[in-house]
């Protein structure tokens, strides 16, 4: 650490190496394309170079590089446009289908298989599409990784009260956005059978 | 239980950390309530979409340090290159600076033609005066001082103009 702040290279090097798959989780968790992760991570790597002389080493340097790369990607997303929200008739058949798996309880654990883990990971991202990347982050770490409130909150600098009315109000705004989403998916089917029914 | 209140209980916690209590409740609850039926259901997928989504991971490739380093050089050299280029501009700006004074002056120097009173004035500063030239100057001068009577005469009018 002492020689990575002196600008020793290989010191640095060691350092990428010990802390990128901590960096690459926290980035995975907002993107989800590998060169956009590695490109995040690299950045992510890049700021904390040049800003080694300011860490105070008051916590650890795995938790500051962890700081710096939720706030990147956070930034990031901020300048992406966000969508309106999230209709059943932007979904794939795919998609469609997952979500009708899920609500009769046929798709456990038993019929998980890599291609539907895929299609829920982007219906999430679709749905969070239409959310705030703070939102976005608050739950993918509480109710997707089962991190801590305190965990959040010493990431992202939040105090923990902060986190937990965040975290509230994220899981209302996407079980609302959801339960649109399957309420229109009933009544579009709702639709189809009754014009195969008068056919 | 209140439709609300069921609602709260959703959004408050991950749908895991529910007690076994509180998930009977809302189930309990939710066969009678449509709404609340809703709502349930969409926590039940909300909170899977989200495991789902969590459970993607990467690992960073073993080409990832190397890249990280090469960049960070490429930076380095990227500011040093900047910074040179700053430092190439201002001198060039001196320069041409210096350039353009300089032309200036040999224009004025010698092209443009001086004014004749300056030129007189140019050569009677490189005259070497001497004091025989100042006498002899003063010499050419008419003499404006009064005479002798001249200066009797206009005291003596003066004082019987008192008198009077």
């Amino acid at each position: 650490m002492r020689l990575a702040r002196a600008g020793d290279e290989s010191a640095f090097a060691e350092m990428v190496r010990r802390y990128s798959p901590r960096v690459f989780r926290v980035a995975a968790r907002f993107f989800r394309r590998r060169e956009q992760v590695e490109e995040v991570a690299q950045e992510v790597f890049l700021k904390a170079f040049t800003q080694l002389e300011g860490f105070e080493g008051r916590g650890s340097l795995e938790g500051w590089l962890a700081r710096i790369a939720a706030n990147t990607c956070l930034n990031m997303l901020r300048s992406a446009r966000r969508r309106p929200e999230l209709t059943a008739s932007d979904l794939t058949e795919d998609e469609a289908a997952w979500l009708d798996d899920k609500l009769a309880g046929v798709a456990g654990e038993r019929h998980r298989s890599a291609e539907r883990a895929v299609v829920a990971a982007d219906l999430t991202d679709r749905v969070f599409e239409t959310m705030s990347p703070e939102d976005r982050m608050v739950l993918m770490l509480i109710d997707g990784e089962e991190a801590s409130v305190k965990d959040v909150a010493e990431l992202t600098g939040w105090s923990e009260s902060n986190v937990k009315v965040r975290a509230f109000r994220a899981r209302r705004r996407m079980r609302e956005a959801v339960e649109r989403l399957l309420a229109r998916g009933e009544r579009n089917e709702r639709e189809r059978f009754k014009s195969a029914g008068e056919r | 239980m209140r439709d609300e209140h069921i609602k709260e209980m959703l959004d408050g916690a991950p749908l895991d950390n529910l007690s076994e209590s509180e998930l009977t409740a809302v189930r309990s609850h939710a066969e009678g309530c449509e709404a609340c039926g809703r709502a349930f259901d969409a926590a039940r997928v909300s909170s899977l979409l989200l495991k789902e989504r969590a459970a993607e991971t990467f690992e960073p490739s073993p080409f990832f340090q190397t890249r990280v380093l090469a960049a960070l050089r490429e930076r380095q050299s990227g500011v040093e290159a900047w910074s040179l280029g700053r430092l190439w501009r201002a001198a060039g700006v001196l320069f041409s600076t210096m350039a353009a004074t300089v032309a200036a002056l040999a224009v004025l120097t010698f092209v443009v033609p001086q004014p004749a009173a300056t030129q007189q004035e140019v050569a009677s500063a490189g005259r070497a005066y001497t004091a025989e030239d100042v006498i002899l100057e003063q010499a050419e001068q008419p003499d404006e001082q009064m005479s002798y009577g001249q200066v009797l005469t206009t005291l003596y009018d003066t004082d019987e103009d008192a008198g009077r």
